[in-house]
């Protein structure tokens, strides 16, 4: 399924000068008129390999002093891999490429380079109904705060698989409505406004490449930016963190200020869940949707920074993409300039990386298990037989 | 002012896709570097020469969020990686292999190894220093919890810095961890960008977004906190408007202990803060600086140019640049004038 997506959004392209084309026969007759013609005589060979064996057996070249292969970037001109069309392409440059074409389009990484696999397993086969059963009762749990571990699956669609999810490619993250920073309307959001910025993922030559809209809500419709009503990539970050949060602080549901309309919540009440709450996700549910930088948090027993030494707990190894500040009694102030001044960088609680780790097309909200060693040497032998293939 | 010219770098192949967080040079070899980048990628290169020998990118290391920060060990042998996913990774540069050390409890903003205790230093967003020995069957050693976010650790010989969010400074013997020696507030008003400690041992540079470097000396007596100062850089006056950029990277001469700023306005300064000069700038570069270098045996200064975040994701499209790494050789521009040696 990913694979045939793949293919929608890249189009065939020559490995030697990086070239795109409609289709591969165009890119063979390319890759014959441009890299594999003999300039010595008007032949055309198939393939590099077969190049080589002309030249060394027609011209009576020796293998050291063959021509290297004309129009080729540099360190793609060799011999020694075989390309015919798009087969034989090493699969690290393959990678690159994907990832440069993402960036090209402004995708999120890995839409193109890397559609999880985890989700594709659980949406294409039908739930069994113990399954349904399991998955509701975890939903539950996760709704009340219990203690479990992130991979429910509804944890996963918080998790950074929905960014990558195949169906984002076409999706340009939508920015979190951030705290502290307006919202910017993802590009080309309005169809029949000024096209999108000059440089930025310009060109959707593909048809599939609906500019940037989620699937929710028909085109054309002025929807504030920040609350899509399909809202595909972000509703964890601020619909769920106030719930979790709030049964140390409110009294039961009914006063006002308690979120409305929590499905499930009243019916599961009987949670008591205070002591599980990680300090740090009730400060995160303390000033979710607040700008953190207007206020100080108030100091309050609950909200006391979690001391670093204690161990971390499971339900930490989550996290949301909102910005708190861990000790409200140090807020930053930028002075006043004496002078009229252009400041680029403006916020004096949180830094720029700190800005750009909770944008959607980095958050990364499952952090990693304390040491996995299977699943990263996997990776590395994966990586290391790539090269060899170089 | 003269403009850029790339001619005069030396680029390696297959740069990084996003920007560049942090460059690091190996503490042996003086053509081999590691990249660090948003990417989720840590690339590792050696750099040629032109005309002599291509320029190779040896290998590269995937990992599942954006990296901040990268180190080499000091036998240049591995390299260490710290980022967005939490997790503290060894990086075998021979076979590739990656081995998980261990995690944070949030994004990883800066590392170093220091060869006092064989250790790898990681400094993270989780308000902890932790100390790592890779070697051991449980490789964290140590945590030490400090009272801010920290945004950029460095050490020269056991002296370690720590630069924290809401300005605070943390300075450690990295022999006695159990408090800091000494307990600092930033001399800028404005949030901390970036550290380097001085080669001879004497004190640091730190520098702000305010456009602004401050030089301070380690040693708290009277006389020596008198030298330190602080001045403005990294900004240009357009209009009667003063546009001011945050300094991203520092990175002191190994051997002149002058050092380099970059910053977000696209240039590199060269500083000998001695007699408080300005020894060079080099000609505009076609983006934010966002990282700087120099190698161990001080002859070529490597760049990365690339977005930096400081206008969040408008200023990514609004200017796309394409990230950028360049070598280039240095000669007596990056020497004190009254160098005698």
């Amino acid at each position: 399924m990913a694979k045939k997506k793949n293919k929608q959004i890249i189009r065939p392209w020559c490995w030697y000068c990086e070239r795109e084309f409609e289709d591969e026969k165009v890119l063979m007759q390319h890759q014959k008129a441009k890299h594999f013609k003999c300039n010595m005589c008007p032949r055309r060979l198939n393939t590099a390999g077969g190049l080589a064996v002309h030249i060394q057996q027609v011209h009576k070249l020796e293998p050291e002093n063959l021509p290297r292969i004309e129009n080729a970037l540099p360190g793609r001109d060799g011999y020694d891999v075989e390309i015919f069309g798009m087969e034989g392409i090493p699969a690290p440059d393959v990678a690159d490429y994907k990832r440069r074409k993402e960036i090209e389009l402004g995708l999120s990484a890995g839409s193109i380079s890397q559609p999880p696999p985890k989700r594709a397993k659980v949406e294409n086969r039908p739930l069994s109904e113990e399954e349904l059963r399991r998955q509701l009762a975890e939903h539950k749990a996760l709704m009340g705060l219990s203690t479990q571990e992130t991979t429910t699956p509804v944890e996963t669609s918080s998790g950074p698989a929905v960014y990558g999810a195949p169906q984002t490619y076409a999706t340009p993250p939508i920015p979190p409505p951030l705290a502290g920073s307006p919202p910017v309307p993802p590009p080309g959001f309005f169809p029949g406004g000024p096209s999108p910025p000059p440089g930025f993922g310009a060109p959707p030559p593909f048809p599939p490449f609906m500019p940037g809209f989620p699937p929710g809500p028909p085109p054309g419709f002025p929807v504030p930016p920040g609350f899509p009503p399909a809202a595909p990539p972000f509703p964890p970050g601020l619909a769920r963190p106030p719930f979790p949060g709030q049964p140390p602080f409110i009294p039961p549901p009914g006063i006002p200020g308690a979120p409305p309309a929590l499905p499930g919540a009243p019916s599961f009440s009987p949670l008591p869940p205070p002591q599980f709450v990680p300090a740090q996700i009730s400060q995160n549910a303390s000033t979710a949707g607040v700008p953190p930088q207007g206020t100080p948090l108030p100091p309050s027993s609950s909200q006391t920074p979690q001391t670093a030494s204690e161990p971390p707990r499971v339900e930490e190894r989550t996290r949301q993409p909102v910005l708190s500040l861990p000790n409200g009694a140090i807020l930053q102030t930028n002075p006043e300039f004496k002078k009229p001044t252009d400041l680029k960088f403006k916020d004096a609680n949180f830094s720029p990386d700190e800005h750009r780790a909770i944008h959607p097309k980095y958050f990364c909200a499952k952090l990693a298990e304390n040491p996995s060693p299977q699943a990263d040497e996997s990776r590395g032998k994966k990586r290391a037989r790539a090269e060899d293939f170089l | 002012m003269s403009s850029f010219d790339e001619l005069s770098y030396t680029t390696p192949p297959s740069p990084p896709f996003d920007s560049i967080s942090s460059i690091r040079y190996s503490p042996t070899n003086p053509d081999q570097l590691l990249v660090s980048s948003w990417d989720a990628t840590v690339r590792f290169y050696e750099i040629g020469e032109s005309g002599v020998k291509q320029s190779e990118a040896k290998a590269k290391f995937d990992h599942r969020a954006a990296v901040l920060a990268c180190s080499f060990s000091s036998d240049a042998a591995r390299g260490y990686s710290g980022g967005l996913d939490t997790a503290v990774r060894e990086l075998d540069l021979s076979t590739e292999k990656i081995t998980n050390l261990g995690t944070h409890n949030d994004s990883i903003s800066s590392m170093t190894f220091t060869n006092t205790n064989n250790a790898l230093i990681t400094g993270s967003w989780d308000r902890s220093i932790r100390f790592w020995d890779p070697r051991a069957a449980t490789p964290q050693q140590s945590m030490h919890s400090t009272p801010e976010r920290i945004y950029a650790i460095d050490h020269v010989n056991s002296t370690l810095v720590v630069a924290m969010a809401s300005r605070l400074f943390h300075i450690y013997d990295i022999r006695k961890m159990d408090k800091p020696a000494q307990e600092r507030e930033s001399s800028l008003k404005y949030m901390t960008r970036s550290l380097a400690c001085m080669p001879d041992g004497q004190g640091y540079a730190t520098a702000s977004v305010e456009g602004r470097i401050a030089v301070e000396y380690f040693d708290p007596s009277p006389a020596s906190q008198e030298k330190k100062y602080a001045f403005k850089c990294h900004r240009q006056t357009i209009n009667d408007v003063d546009h001011v950029w945050p300094v991203n990277s520092l990175a002191f001469h190994p051997v002149y202990n002058t050092f380099a700023s970059a910053g977000s306005d696209g240039t590199v300064s060269i500083w000998d803060h001695k007699v408080k000069k300005r020894l060079r700038q080099y000609p505009k570069y076609p983006g934010p600086v966002s990282a700087v270098a120099f190698n161990c045996d001080g002859s070529k200064i490597a760049v990365g140019v690339s977005y930096t975040w400081d206008e969040g994701e408008a200023g990514q499209k609004a200017n796309a640049i394409t990230p950028w790494i360049g070598v280039r050789k240095i000669g007596d521009e990056v020497k004190p004038k009254s160098w005698a040696g």
